[in-house]
């Protein structure tokens, strides 16, 4: 027995030394999507793998965008990089400015995509990435069961919110954890967070100051949203009629229609009625991005996959299944998205966004608004103060990046 | 610490028990309430993680208290084990915490012996060596590891993984060996070399098997380290099907969106056996942890 | 997705078979090198016990020593986002990036000195209470009484439970909404907490995870020691009139120190150390719960300051040790060991 066992064993390692040998195309690709759009990537790869069987696409699921960032970057420096990534606009900053992304000018023609979404991709003059969706931008979405219609201005919010705030209900919800949700409301009171130039940050305004005291004033003398509240719980709230309306992004929408239905309206976050202008959401979309140094038989592979998903046909699916809107010209006049509310209202409120900024310093602007906004909305810091630290902190977090 | 004085130890402890001589009922009483609040806050986020796994589906977010929810169901557990590559990631975990505790025993059980009984040049910087390295914050090694893992082809694979645990175990494995082999009366191995055993033959057939008990603990603990890492598997393993549990709980935990309904069962059904056999091997584990420093 | 088939199965034990083997043959090599270069060449008397450790040697040294003196030659460099594939290694850039740990904040706004700190208190009050707690439950269960095994078996689980799951089960517990502390506070009609948001609540957010985490490592150390210690000294101490605080004093607390000494060291080094807990809890990424080797991970893999943060890791290496030698030097705890 014993040394049935030792031959067994033996037998299993050696088993290991014989490596077999390819002479298919492996393409490694990097997503940053999660259930059913990671199930529609899915889908995607094995179609195009059963048409192209010389093709082997290797699908790796990246937790969330942070980690994908940061995988990339380590796995770029160790010179064992993916392919391939399908991921959002504001990589390119750090991937442009780490040299580890090819640009896609000569490689694809670009003129069938929207502009829109070519513009948050682009620095230096070259585009970075090939648009798959477009839009990924903030809107209101609202419980046609607690409120028949959307407010049409802050003023008219701040009325029918405190009609809807009572017994554990809470009129508007958010993700407010995250500057994203803050940023519509700075447009709004025609703000922004960098210059003209595009790099130098101008957070302490007026007009940020501005934003941080409506936003406190919604929490503590309106107190028409809820005390501390991350995405998890605007979410739950929303789903379970506790919340009458949730600024989210066009992510969300499936899941929204699947809890609420008929239910499910979508209009524009409100307009600032101290200045007459409609929040301007931020516009990005998920893109392909290129590795730097692809070539040949893998270039090719690319190419052919991202033309795949790029025509009218893809796209249309990942409307109907995601409810995104399409990258694609052809594909955004499709009279399908005109006769969907949902998609109308989506492209309604994604008129009056604003594209993304893609370079290296927003990364230092996210990250010096989170914690003071959290501050001002936890009440332990003034607006002005707040809105003065959040400007030295992106100056020597920019710094830092030299 | 000597095996007679242990024996006596024991038999005294036996005996008495512990000093509490006289206390009066009302001090019983207040000593057994301080007990169970401290159980209670010991053990009650644990009962709540059993609580999340049992929630439906949809009320996953919840202000109720209770241990059961109304309408428990097993729904997470289902999703899971037959939806979510879950037992998959247990299997890796399995397999790359075996490997590496065997190898890391016998790699630290050898090199132990070595400084417990040969004064050779660079013992005492060596041991000194080993003490410091526990004090390297972990997230500083963790880039050149990776490119390392890179250059050699190790990434997304089992061994890369193995290895790298392996190797990390070994300095605090042989302090702990180290102290044990220490206790241990050189004139064991003089009197089996005198009836004409090699150096080596004393090692394997006289000390090895008197060290059992040490050698446990520290398959233990290289078993509990690699079983409960986090970051190494983090950047070593980028496909999901090759993750360990803690990644895969980690990703149920991460996304935009928590999963907590899967994140409970799983942590539930990673959780149970391994605290059972801690449960079981604690008092061995302290031991083990003291046994250099106590002298019988 | 994957699910767990026998193929799978196979698989993995092929990988593993063959990387065994590959250790036995490596280190076969090996064994013969130095048999043959220190026992034949050099004629040494130590041949047996390097052959003895040539195989962990081997390995430390690729995996520890060899990460190490790459991280030493990355602090002199100026890599990071905008110098990732030509950055450049001189000795000026080296002292630029030790000047800028101490100079500069370290992420955004907080510098070196108040992050360093923090860790100190960090570690104070979570090894403080660590000890203290777990003397006091030891204390407690250390006496003849019902339900004994029980409770000590209760006391052990958040030890018992894997880090990873008790420190992501807690985040989930400081939610404002959801979280059971918020929904208790909230029902005996107290004001709920900010967990998240308030930098000061975090913070305590992370000591309450990391207490809870830590006690029960103490409690059964401690356990253990007094048990060790032989009854007869306290019956001769109450023979000779002295007080439980003199008892205490003169016969426990030194007699705990070899059990407690390494304990505390062990303590400090992974309570500074302490990545998962000031990490996880701080889900707001706030600066303010960050202590340094969390501030240590984000500036290297959230703003990609690789060489800076080679530097900083140093600096952290080298305030442990110094912490780590004088409490060792001070209570002489691992006297004995070089014996």
């Amino acid at each position: 027995m014993k040394k049935f066992l030792t031959v067994l064993l033996v037998l299993v390692m050696l088993m290991g030394l014989v490596n077999m040998a390819s002479a298919k195309v492996n393409l490694i690709m990097w997503t940053k999507e999660g259930e059913d759009a990671l199930d529609w990537n899915k889908s995607l790869v094995e179609e195009f793998m059963k048409a192209n069987p010389e093709v082997n696409i290797e699908l790796v699921h990246k937790i969330n965008v942070e980690v994908l960032r940061e995988d990339f970057l380590t796995a770029s420096l160790a010179g064992a990089p993916p392919d391939l990534l399908w991921t959002v606009n504001d990589h390119a900053g750090p991937f442009v400015a780490a040299d580890v992304i090819e640009p896609v000018d000569n490689l694809f023609d670009l003129g069938i995509f929207v502009e829109s979404a070519l513009a948050a991709v682009e620095l230096e003059g070259k585009y970075w990435g090939v648009p798959i969706s477009n839009g990924n931008h903030l809107m209101l979405l609202f419980n046609k069961k607690l409120i028949a219609e959307a407010p049409k201005d802050t003023d008219e919010l701040f009325v029918k919110g405190k009609e809807l705030t009572k017994e554990g209900k809470y009129a508007l919800v958010w993700n407010q954890t995250e500057p994203f949700w803050l940023v519509p409301w700075l447009g709004g009171f025609k703000g922004k967070v960098f210059a003209e130039d595009g790099v130098t940050p101008t957070l302490n305004t007026p007009e940020m100051v501005a934003t941080l005291k409506f936003l406190h004033e919604m929490k503590f003398d309106a107190k028409i949203i809820p005390p501390e509240c991350d995405y998890d719980a605007a979410d739950t709230l929303f789903k379970e009629g506790k919340a009458a309306m949730i600024i989210n992004g066009d992510w969300s929408l499936s899941g929204y229609i699947a809890a609420l239905g008929n239910d499910l309206g979508v209009a524009r976050i409100p307009k600032v009625s101290a200045t007459g202008e409609w929040p301007k959401p931020y516009t990005s979309g998920v893109y392909f991005m290129l590795t730097k140094g692809i070539s040949g038989d893998k270039l090719k592979a690319a190419q052919d996959f991202i033309a795949f998903v790029s025509s009218k046909e893809k796209q249309l699916e990942m409307v109907k299944l995601l409810n995104r809107l399409p990258a694609v010209k052809a594909a955004l006049e499709d009279p399908l998205i005109a006769e969907d509310p949902i998609l109308k209202g989506s492209s309604d409120q994604m008129v009056v966004g604003t594209p993304m900024p893609t370079v290296l310093e927003m990364r230092c602007n996210w990250d010096s608004m989170k914690p003071e906004m959290l501050a001002v909305l936890a009440d332990t810091k003034s607006p002005e103060d707040a809105a003065k630290d959040m400007q030295t902190s992106a100056e020597s977090c920019i710094k830092s990046l030299e | 610490m000597n095996t007679k004085n242990k024996t006596k130890q024991t038999n005294i402890s036996q005996f008495f028990k512990s000093p509490s001589r006289g206390d009066s009922p009302f001090k019983r009483l207040i000593i057994h309430l301080i007990l169970i609040v401290a159980c209670v806050i010991a053990i009650y986020p644990v009962l709540r993680i059993i609580s999340v796994s049992l929630r439906p589906g949809d009320r996953l977010l919840s202000t109720s208290l209770a241990i059961i929810p109304k309408d428990a169901s097993l729904y997470s557990y289902y999703r899971i084990i037959f939806e979510k590559p879950f037992l998959l990631w247990l299997w890796n975990s399995l397999a790359i915490t075996i490997t590496t505790a065997f190898i890391g025993l016998i790699l630290a059980s050898t090199s132990a012996y070595a400084f417990s009984r040969w004064n050779f040049p660079g013992r005492k910087p060596g041991l000194f060596f080993l003490l410091t390295t526990q004090m390297i914050p972990a997230a500083m090694l963790v880039v050149p590891i990776y490119i390392l893992a890179v250059k050699f082809q190790l990434i997304n694979s089992y061994r890369g993984l193995a290895l790298a645990y392996s190797v990390s175990s070994v300095p605090f494995s042989i302090w702990i060996l180290k102290g044990y082999y220490d206790t241990i009366p050189r004139e064991l191995e003089e009197a089996a070399k005198i009836d004409g055993a090699s150096e080596m033959a004393a090692f394997f057939r006289i000390i090895l098997p008197l060290s059992t008990p040490a050698l446990a603990i520290v398959f233990l603990f290289n078993f509990m380290m690699a079983w409960n890492d986090w970051l190494m598997a983090r950047i070593m393993l980028q496909r999901e099907n090759m993750f360990t549990w803690p990644l895969g709980i980690w990703t149920f935990s991460g996304q935009f969106r928590v999963e907590w309904g899967s994140f409970a069962a799983a942590s539930i059904l990673v959780a149970v056996p391994v605290m059972v056999l801690f449960l079981y091997s604690s008092k061995w584990l302290i031991s083990g942890l003291t046994l250099g420093s106590v002298k019988g | 997705m994957g699910f767990l088939t026998a193929e799978v199965v196979i698989n993995t034990l092929r990988e593993l078979g063959s990387m065994v083997l590959y250790i036995i043959l490596g280190t076969i090599i090996l064994e013969i090198l130095v048999y043959v270069v220190l026992g034949k060449i050099f004629k040494s008397k130590y041949t047996l016990p390097y052959m003895l450790m040539i195989a962990a040697i081997f390995g430390i040294t690729i995996l520890i020593i060899y990460p190490i003196s790459y991280e030493v030659r990355l602090a002199f460099t100026n890599m990071s986002l905008r110098h990732f594939r030509s950055y450049t290694l001189s000795w000026t850039q080296g002292l630029k990036n030790f000047g800028l740990v101490f100079s500069e904040p370290v992420l955004k706004q907080v510098k070196f000195f108040p992050l360093l700190f923090r860790t100190l208190l960090w570690t104070a009050i979570n090894v403080v209470f660590h000890v203290s707690g777990g003397f006091g439950l030891a204390i407690l269960l250390n006496r003849q009484m019902r339900g004994r095994g029980l409770y000590r078996t209760l006391l052990v689980f958040p030890w018992a439970i894997p880090q990873i799951i008790a420190v992501l089960a807690w985040k989930g517990e400081f939610h404002y909404e959801y979280g059971f502390i918020n929904v208790i506070l909230t029902n005996v009609g107290m004001q709920p907490i900010q967990w998240m948001a308030s930098p000061f609540w975090n913070f305590v957010a992370a000591c309450i995870t990391n207490i809870w985490l830590g006690i029960p490592f103490m409690m059964i150390i401690i356990l253990g020691g007094l048990q060790s210690i032989p009854l007869e000294f306290y019956d001769a101490a109450e023979i000779d009139g002295a007080s439980r605080w003199q008892q205490f004093r003169n016969i426990t607390l030194p007699l705990l120190k070899p059990v407690l000494t390494p304990a505390v060291v062990l303590g400090i080094i992974w309570t500074f150390n302490n990545f998962n807990v000031p990490y996880m809890i701080n889900a707001n990424e706030l600066e303010t719960t960050d202590i340094l080797v969390t501030a240590l991970f984000r500036a290297a893999f959230e703003y990609h300051r690789y060489g800076f943060s080679a530097a900083f890791a140093m600096v952290i290496f080298i305030i442990l040790f110094v912490i780590a030698s004088i409490y060792i030097r001070i209570t002489q705890g691992l006297k004995g060991v070089y014996e």
